[in-house]
């Protein structure tokens, strides 16, 4: 938990406090229905109304669209992220920002702007699908273990617990050793040691949901068990899921940076925010402008991530309603 | 048998009663002028080393060493501290490498070179006061090659009778070494070796007190030695080791009244530390060198420096090169193998990642070796255009069909770098690669299990002959043949040149073998290792050798000006 | 409470042998790349004769499940074993580094509590203010950081900079020898950046929350003034999840602090840990998981017992929720 090894079950903590008020509160006025779309329409009335979650909003979107369409346009203006001409390499190598480098070169002569723009697609493929796999997992475990409560929850929340015994980036570390370093078993190893967060918060959403009469009754009237799941739980918990995976795309970002920092994520020569920042620690001081640029686009992308979860959260938490 | 006085300090030059064998003199100064502008360390002793004055501790960097025991020390860390603190039969010039007394005030090979007699120095101390007899060698050596100890160095030895018995655990005493008196060891060698006197002056083959070794069982961090600077506290792991000059030293005394091995986790570190003032001797981080020369100064020879000349970019005895698997296709194929070095800018390599310093290779054998002649691998070479040739020759115009390789490195430090370089190079002849970066373990093994394209791979001389890289990396049936290259040719020239007596025979006859080399080109090589180092402005006449042993007995230390 | 602190630590036992026994199989030949025994050499290539003295040397010539029951039987008496890499007693190489852990994880501890607590009760007493958009707006930048960058940033800025500029600059690297003040300022910074934080945030919507509350409610209808209100009631009620997370915290940062010790060469078990995982050196990664997991546990325990003093509502019975 020390570094940013705590982020998840911090994230968890709030979320789950916020997501068992606002679940319990939610189906006392709404009753056992789907969200309508009325709620829905009120969510993205209020989260307009927050600045600093449109703010991040359209800072994602804007990196999203660079990261995409990235192949169009950065050859062009600024050079090949990873191709090199070795004649030019003592030409070209560590020049400052200019018109024509906007954020300097790196040691290679690579143009920096155009790595930190395909570094942003590495940082968003890894922090979706990494998420994508923790919510996949965890959405599993936690029905499973809140849905046939025994031993099947006793078994279930006892792995969580020795996952959060675990120290967080030790626990990544080892993982990759055991995969080997790649963009892949990054994502995929983010993703493992995602889940015990979301079947926690979704596990309590169901718990939540199941002590109320309407589930025995519909399970009195014959309705089978993944019926009961997807038309009665799951809607109640998509809200939480959401806020929290918004976070944990911000996380996941985090510890590729992190993973690619120590030399157990990405590898070169396919730029990372992470492993640019590696390249420059050599670099800090003739060179600090290439530690500068990694750097920022890991904060701003993570931070309009979170602020996008603060916004959704607010805007999600019924309690908030004027 | 040519005589020359000890170069240390000539107080002591009338000690020596009996005259002095050296093999190497005459071909050393060959190679010395070329190097020119070189002060001898003798003339340095002359000047009295200019307003040289006693006092002050040198601190420099170093990572955490494996070991800074002679019997188990196998990085350059910790030869560094056993250097420093033992002395062996023999040593090294730290300019010209040549061969000089040390523990040993003389000696002399049988008329085969299958027996050695070293005439120890009498009244040398260790550390504990006690004075060092023959039996002490013996003693060291048996315990590097002691099964317990599991020493990785334990090849030093190999070449002694009986020593393979005893690493096997056949045999609890080494057949091949006697003491005949307290000043007399006898070396029987296995087989006829003329090169072997080069390897007792390795740093780590110095004696060993067996008292203080059966005394402590921490012996290995609390050492006793018989060199310049003893121990002033134990090892403290991850922090330092500290030690200070020994009062009774049979040789020249040090200026300085200790030194201060710090420990950091790598050179980065170490080098802010050196710029906030903390450290005298570091290395330059990658890619630094031109303002850090800019900004302290260069050493005029590469190897010594003083306030002003500080930073140290001499030519080692090493070389970076890419190792081909010379058993899987299409690297079985010579034309192929051309095409990889043709292909390869190694002038780019040096300047991106050690601003030039380093030379390219031109072939396996580094400048300053002894014999060394240039142009041995007329096509270690950059030429794109003959390169493109070679490739079409092979049967892959363009690279057509050429499969796609892995270029197989360990993790962390310049390698990435260097890497994506050559995989540049290659896709401008046609030849499309993938990084392969793996962690030292799964490196060693693929490369163990010959599963590898093209793999980093690095050679750091033991002792200053190109005997040492020419058969260890490249006889067939050595361990070190990690190209798996096999030539009958090349066997049997470099087996006839190591038996060589006549020096100046056996030379030449490396040379043929190199030149055999030179045309199936197993490897191609990259770049000769180079000092990468710098000083503070206040040490002077420090001299760093070729070997990677700094002399710590001649660098003073100014009074400090802040 | 004993039978619930008893019960607690009876289940630290599955979770212990779960944690040693599946290090074990990782270290089983083939699970993982790369021999161990590799990792002892350089370039030069071992013989034989020396592998397979290395390889008695360490005992990795036993079946698996005799190096597990010998190296159980070992941990009991405190010996974790030699190893691969250092050629020391791992035991030696934990008991010489945690001091260096605690001492940075006290100083981010300390920090934590003072910052995060203080500017979380600013912005909870003055919500809304600028002041409190200030802190919730920089609270989240400090959890967006990178760590390592944080690190970086001031390495270059108060230790490059500050003395070049002929400032007085601090230093970068290590602990200091001795151990020093200086050495540990950016380190710590570094350290408790985003947890302070969390604390500042966590603190603030509890000194809401509370304050909304009932009680408080009634406390100010009774006359009280503000500062009494958050001196008596609302700061003692709003601590419990502070602490708790301070807790948890520090349990993790017992861990070691892989990239924050990293960047400031600080010498401390994370980092050890991290590069054993990466040189395949067992004897420190299973030691060293073993003591995490342990102090990581106890930590945990100690939170949870921790609650029933300070929230009179809780009680620990048979079966606790």
């Amino acid at each position: 938990m020390a570094d940013q090894d705590h982020r998840h079950k911090i994230d968890l903590e709030q979320v789950a406090e916020h997501v068992e008020e606002q679940v319990a509160y939610g189906l006392e006025v709404q009753g056992p229905v789907r969200p309508t779309r009325t709620l829905w329409r009120d969510t993205v009335r209020r989260l307009r109304k927050n600045k600093l979650a449109v703010a991040g909003l359209i800072w994602v979107s804007i990196v999203l669209v660079m990261a995409v369409t990235a192949d169009l346009w950065v050859p062009p203006l600024l050079g090949d992220p990873i191709a090199l001409d070795t004649t030019q390499v003592s030409a070209r190598r560590l020049q400052p920002p200019s018109w024509e480098h906007p954020f300097g070169t790196d040691n290679l002569g690579r143009d920096v702007a155009a790595r930190v723009v395909y570094g942003a697609r590495v940082s968003l493929r890894v922090g979706v699908l990494a998420v994508s796999i923790s919510v996949v997992i965890g959405l599993l475990m936690g029905a499973i273990a809140a849905f046939y409560g025994g031993l099947s929850d006793t078994i279930i929340m006892r792995l969580a617990d020795v996952f959060f015994a675990f120290p967080y980036i030790l626990f990544a570390i080892a993982m990759i050793a055991l995969l080997g370093p790649s963009e892949t078993n990054v994502f995929i190893a983010i993703g493992i040691l995602g889940w015990p967060s979301i079947a926690r918060v979704f596990r309590s959403s169901i718990l939540s949901v199941k002590e109320n009469e309407y589930v025995d009754a519909a399970r009195a009237l014959g309705a089978s068990d993944p019926r009961i799941l997807s038309r009665h739980i799951l809607p109640n918990a998509v809200a939480p899921i959401i806020v929290y995976g918004t976070m944990s795309i911000g996380g996941a970002i985090l510890s590729e940076a992190a993973l690619s920092f120590l030399g157990m994520g990405v590898q070169p020569p396919q730029p990372s925010w992470g492993n640019m920042l590696a390249e420059a620690r050599s670099m800090m001081v003739v060179a600090p402008w290439i530690m500068l640029w990694p750097g920022l686009a890991i904060l701003t992308t993570v931070l309009a991530f979170v602020l996008m979860g603060d916004g959704l959260r607010d805007a999600l938490d019924v309690k908030m309603k004027e | 048998m040519v005589s020359f006085p000890k170069e240390r300090g000539c107080e002591l030059s009338n000690r020596f009663r009996s005259i002095i064998a050296v093999v190497l003199a005459v071909a050393m100064l060959a190679t010395f002028a070329a190097l020119g502008g070189c002060t001898t360390s003798e003339e340095k002793a002359d000047e009295g080393g200019e307003g040289a004055v006693k006092g002050g501790t040198l601190s420099q960097f170093i990572v955490e060493p494996f070991a800074i025991t002679p019997t188990l020390a196998y990085e350059s860390e910790g030869i560094y501290i056993v250097s420093a603190m033992f002395d062996s039969l023999v040593e090294y010039d730290p300019i010209t490498s040549e061969l000089q007394p040390a523990a040993a005030e003389s000696w002399s090979p049988n008329e085969d070179a299958s027996v050695w007699t070293f005439n120890l120095r009498q009244g040398a101390k260790f550390h504990n006061g006690r004075e060092v007899k023959a039996e002490d060698f013996k003693y060291a050596w048996e315990r590097m090659l002691d099964p317990a100890m599991a020493s990785e160095i334990s090849y030093h030895l190999l070449a002694v009778k009986g020593a393979t018995e005893m690493l096997e655990g056949q045999a609890t005493e080494l057949e091949g070494v006697k003491a005949l008196d307290d000043y007399t060891l006898e070396v029987t060698l296995a087989e006829p070796y003329p090169d072997f006197e080069l390897v007792v002056g390795h740093p780590c083959l110095g004696p060993l007190p067996k008292e203080a070794v059966d005394a402590d069982p921490k012996f290995d961090e609390n050492l006793i030695g018989n060199g310049p600077f003893k121990m002033a506290e134990p090892w403290v792991h991850d922090q330092y080791v500290k030690l200070v000059r020994f009062d009774d030293y049979y040789g020249d005394e040090p200026y300085v009244d200790g030194l201060e091995f710090k420990i950091f986790k790598d050179a980065e570190t170490a080098f802010l530390e050196f710029e906030a003032g903390n450290l005298d001797f570091t290395e330059v981080p990658s890619g630094r060198l031109a303002d850090v020369t800019a900004k302290y100064g260069e050493a005029p020879d590469g190897y010594t420096s003083n306030p002003g000349e500080q930073v140290l970019v001499g030519p080692e005895l090493g070389i970076y090169y890419a190792n081909i698997n010379n058993t899987k296709a299409p690297f079985d194929n010579p034309k192929v193998r051309e095409a990889i070095n043709l292909a390869i800018n190694r002038q780019a390599i040096s300047d991106a990642l050690f601003d030039g310093s380093r030379k390219p290779a031109d072939s396996i054998s580094p400048e300053g070796i002894l014999g060394y002649e240039a142009g041995m691998w007329p096509q270690s070479r950059y030429d794109v255009e003959a390169a493109k040739a070679a490739l079409a020759d092979a049967g892959y115009p363009d690279g057509e069909g050429f499969p796609t390789i892995k270029l197989l490195f360990n993790t962390g430090s310049y390698h990435d770098q260097v890497w994506q370089l050559v995989q540049a190079d290659l896709k401008a002849i046609g030849i499309e690669s993938e990084l392969d970066s793996a962690e030292w373990a799964v490196y060693k093994d693929k490369l163990k299990k010959k599963e590898f394209d093209i793999a980093r791979y690095g050679w750091v001389y033991d002792y200053p002959i190109m005997e040492n890289a020419l058969y260890a990396l490249f006889y067939s049936e050595s361990a070190d043949n990690q190209s798996y290259y096999v030539s009958e040719e090349f066997d049997a020239q470099v087996l006839k040149a190591r038996s060589t007596l006549d020096l100046q025979e056996r030379l030449a006859g490396m040379r043929e073998a190199d030149k055999i080399l030179g045309k199936d080109m197993p490897v191609a090589p990259i770049m000769f290792y180079s000092h990468f180092d710098l000083t503070s402005d206040r040490v002077n006449d420090f001299v760093y050798s070729p070997m990677n042993i700094p002399d710590y007995v001649h660098c003073w230390i100014s009074e400090s000006t802040e | 409470m004993l039978k619930y602190v008893a019960r607690r630590i009876l289940q630290m036992i599955p979770v212990f042998f779960g944690v040693t026994v599946i290090l074990f199989i990782l270290r089983a030949p083939g699970v993982l790349p790369g021999d161990p025994i590799e990792m002892l050499t350089g370039d030069r290539v071992i013989s034989e004769v020396t592998y397979n003295q290395l390889v008695q040397k360490h005992g990795l010539d036993q079946p698996l499940y005799v190096q597990y029951v010998t190296y159980m039987k070992n941990l009991f008496k405190g010996d974790l074993g030699l190893s691969y890499k250092k050629n020391r007693s791992v035991t030696e190489i934990f008991v010489e580094k945690y001091p260096y852990t605690l001492r940075l994880a006290l100083a981010a501890i300390l920090i934590e509590m003072i910052v995060g607590l203080s500017v979380g009760i600013i912005s909870a007493v003055k919500r809304y203010s600028f002041w409190d958009v200030a802190v919730t707006l920089s609270t989240s930048i400090l959890v967006s950081l990178p760590v390592f960058w944080l690190g970086m940033l001031m390495q270059v800025l108060f230790g490059i900079y500050f003395k070049r500029w002929g400032l007085p600059y601090l230093p970068i690297s290590g602990m200091g020898n001795p151990p020093d003040l200086a050495h540990l300022i950016m380190p710590a910074i570094t350290l408790a950046s985003v947890s302070t934080a969390y604390v500042a945030r966590i603190m603030r919507s509890q000194m809401i929350d509370v304050s909304q509350q009932d009680y408080i409610r009634t406390a100010e209808a009774k006359g009280l003034k503000g500062g009494a209100v958050v001196r008596k009631h609302a700061l003692k009620n709003a601590l419990i999840p502070v602490v708790t997370f301070i807790g948890i915290d520090l349990g993790a940062m017992l861990a070691g602090a892989i990239l924050t010790e990293t960047v400031f060469n600080w010498p401390g078990i994370g980092y050890e840990i991290y590069l054993a995982i990466t040189a395949r050196d067992w004897p420190i990664v299973t030691g060293g998981v073993v003591i995490v997991v342990i102090a990581y546990m106890i930590i945990n325990l100690l939170v949870d017992v921790s609650y029933a003093f300070l929230d009179p509502r809780i009680r620990y019975g048979g079966e606790a929720a």
